[in-house]
């Protein structure tokens, strides 16, 4: 159907035709216009994958392949192909893209055509990996997206941008060397590295040797990717990276980029080899170890991005905990989960870039009693906190709710009583940024304080009511699903 | 072919080589010498996928994994460059030990 | 042709040891480009002569450049170099561990009888052009895309202005 057609090849022209359009303009009027680019982008993507979602479902199809100018009918030749999953993870994308335009309006400054350059550059990299049927064009679009954020890192160029990016290069360079040399010795085992032909050919673990290659490909691979997702022990790079970056990329890092580098790259795994126990097992200790000590090291912190990015490692392992299931319905309240946390993560960081511009410092100490003064900011990180922790109405209830049932049903019960009890992890770490930030007695240089006026704003407002509106709505979205057949 | 033979010698020195890069990686204190260690792991890296070509019998196939992968190279060490020149003119040394500023 | 790819590999391993071991960042990158030189005739011997040419033009030329003008760039004096970083000094364990991983590795293929599999023979059918331009579309798309972020990296990153 050509509607549907035009929907997936614009996944990839349209942030391609922005970067090129951007750049003929000369220097000073691009940095005057960039940011509508960057809104029309972002908010295309939004709509043509909302658009694509229902159009797929219209067809009663689960995926569609098709090319961009090359003739897709020759054997063995590649192909991209959107399925339902994706299209979800491609509507995540645009959305986090176009709430870091709105907290971009207000941070960055200067070099505005750049940054948007690097924005459409890293979603042409994350659209790309979630379209290819390969694991080593996976593999390129994941540099992609590394060396766009490399650069958003560092391109501001303060003392702690550059070592953040730094540290990041470092940490994302070993794990493309871990994922590199894991596909070529699955390459030697099964001579293919396409989805298709990998799903088809039963690894036979037959003879010992080959057996031993297998393993050690899956035992690289899977640290590749957990490295990229900064789930624990290969967490030390996130922290850094995220608080040093200027707040509109944090938002776009914590928000979608950890997600799509590693955990969609997981997700691929599991899906190509859905007999290994072992690969189950692994994820499941990763994503526990992930919960507990990402709570734990949240606790101790005092610069309020910080405090975030050790959220983000501790939401991450219940992603991770939703994927080694397994199970349709695991799998579910993984993505759900992912959309969720994304909106949660880019009300945290809205909040940080609102409190930044305001009272010009970043450390809970210093802050307190904005509440009376900032209102909008203190709701909606209050609902941010609400959603995190689990509790209804707010939309993370019903992903930890599946991904508890999953876990109850198809894995293991004791891990899904972690999951339940490191809730009251997740509330002690939160609660203890609100009375900082928000309750007490505000101190005298906070007089004059006013709330945050314009697109930072409008994007904590947007948040909020996300928020609820998928919390509230959310049994609908189970009902649709029933009916698709889904679930 | 047996266990010494030729394709286990290439597998070995491949792992040998990723050893000396991730070992330059951890140990050293200078920028640049870190990207060195970056390079050398990926020359590892391009020996495995020349063996799995050479063992598979898809060698065309593998050839254009290595040319595709020798290009992200490429670009990684260039901005890895230009990230220590940058730091360079910040601090005045290219020593890691410097950077201190994010903690905890 | 077997006994040329020993001799490579081998000294494809010394001087990669040496770019490590070496203090200074230029020579380092010189014994970096003898290395993608020892490794371009391993390749060329495996027989992957495209990958070959590419490694041994793109890696020891292009990647020296980089080097040798951040190097250039940064003038650092040599006798400060010495004292501070210590390089041969501080990874002078190399040379033992590499020695004992190699033994280690070679236990473990002993013990476990370890040998790859494969069929040894070149698939016919197509060629290396028509395998590049016709069935690996994505990653041609993904190398422009590649170079589009590092020419904008490049254009932030280098600029010499305040």
């Amino acid at each position: 159907m050509p509607a549907l057609s035009y929907i997936a090849v614009s996944f990839l022209v349209v942030p391609l035709a922005v970067v090129v359009l951007l750049n003929l303009f000369p220097k000073k009027s691009a940095d005057r216009i960039a940011l509508y680019f960057a809104y029309f982008g972002a908010a295309a993507q939004i709509a043509s994958s909302a658009a694509g979602f229902f159009l797929l479902g219209a067809a009663n199809t689960h995926e569609y392949d098709f090319s961009l100018f090359w003739n897709i009918a020759k054997a063995g030749s590649e192909r991209f192909e959107v399925t339902s999953l994706s299209l979800v993870i491609l509507f995540c994308i645009g959305f986090v893209s176009f709430v870091s335009v709105l907290v971009a309006n207000e941070t960055v400054k200067t070099k505005k055509g750049a940054f948007v350059s690097l924005l459409m550059t890293l979603m042409l990299g994350m659209n790309g990996m979630v379209i290819v049927t390969d694991l080593f064009s996976l593999y390129v679009f994941l540099e992609i997206v590394g060396i766009s954020s490399f650069v958003l890192i560092a391109m501001f160029k303060t003392e702690e941008g550059l070592e953040g990016a730094f540290k990041y290069l470092v940490m994302s360079s070993l794990a493309s060397i871990f994922i590199l040399t894991g596909l070529a010795f699955l390459f030697m085992q099964t001579g293919s590295l396409q989805y298709s032909e990998l799903g088809m050919n039963a690894l036979s673990m037959g003879t010992r040797s080959e057996g031993i290659l297998v393993y050690v490909a899956f035992v690289l691979m899977i640290a590749g990717f957990a490295i990229k997702t900064g789930a624990v022990p290969f967490h030390s790079w996130l922290p850094d990276a995220h608080q040093s970056a200027n707040t509109a990329v944090s938002v776009l890092l914590s928000g979608i980029v950890i997600k799509v580098a590693g955990i969609y790259g997981l997700i691929v795994l599991t899906k190509l080899f859905p007999q290994s126990a072992a690969i189950k097992m692994t994820l499941a200790l990763i994503g526990v170890i992930s919960i507990i000590a990402g709570a734990l090291f949240a606790l101790r912190q005092n610069h309020f991005k910080r405090i975030v990015a050790y959220s983000s490692v501790s939401q991450m392992g219940y992603i991770l905990l939703g994927i080694s299931t397994g199970s349709v319905l695991g799998l579910l309240g993984a993505v759900i989960h992912i959309f969720n946390h994304a909106t949660m993560k880019c009300t945290l960081f809205s909040n940080a870039a609102a409190l930044h511009e305001q009272t010009g410092t970043l450390d809970i100490n210093e802050m307190g009693g904005l509440q009376a003064k900032m209102p909008l900011t203190g709701f909606s990180s209050l609902s941010a906190f609400l959603s995190a922790a689990g509790i209804p109405p707010f939309a993370g209830f019903w992903s930890k709710l599946l991904i508890i049932m999953a876990l109850w049903t198809g894995g293991s019960k004791v891990f899904a009583a972690i999951a339940l009890f490191s809730s009251i992890l997740t509330a002690a770490y939160f609660l203890r940024l609100q009375k900082k930030v928000f309750f007490g007695k505000p101190s005298e240089k906070f007089k004059d304080l006013k709330e945050i006026k314009g697109s930072v704003g409008f994007a904590q407002i947007l948040l909020t009511a996300v928020t609820v509106g998928t919390g509230l709505a959310f049994p609908l979205v189970l009902l649709y699903l029933k009916s698709r057949g889904i679930l | 072919m047996g266990v010494f033979g030729f394709e286990n010698i290439l597998l070995l020195v491949g792992f040998l080589s990723i050893l000396a890069g991730c070992y330059c990686l951890i140990r050293t204190f200078h920028i640049l010498k870190i990207a060195i260690g970056i390079e050398v792991a990926m020359k590892a890296v391009t020996l495995f996928l020349a063996l799995a070509g050479y063992v598979n019998g898809k060698i065309d196939l593998t050839q254009t994994f290595i040319i595709t992968s020798i290009v992200i190279e490429v670009v990684v060490t260039v901005v890895s460059a230009g990230i220590a020149i940058n730091l360079y003119h910040k601090y005045g040394s290219m020593d890691i030990r410097n950077l201190r500023k994010l903690k905890g | 042709m077997e006994v040329i790819v020993y001799i490579s590999l081998g000294l494809m391993l010394v001087f990669a040891v040496m770019a490590v071991m070496l203090h200074s960042i230029t020579k380092s990158a010189i014994a970096l480009a003898a290395a993608s030189v020892a490794l371009g005739i391993v390749l060329y011997e495996l027989g992957s002569v495209w990958a070959a040419l590419f490694e041994i033009s793109v890696c020891s030329g292009l990647v020296t450049v980089v080097m040798i003008s951040a190097v250039s760039l940064s003038h650092e004096r040599k006798t400060e170099l010495q004292k501070v970083y210590n390089d041969k000094k501080r990874m002078s364990f190399l040379p033992v561990i590499l020695i004992v991983g190699g033994l280690v590795l070679a236990g473990v293929a002993i013990w476990s009888k370890f040998t790859l599999p494969g069929a040894g023979e070149t698939a016919a059918g197509s060629s290396f052009r028509e395998i590049l331009w016709n069935q690996r579309q994505a990653d041609i798309w993904g190398q422009m895309i590649v170079i589009v972020a590092g020419s904008a990296a490049v254009s932030i990153m280098f600029k010499e202005r305040d």
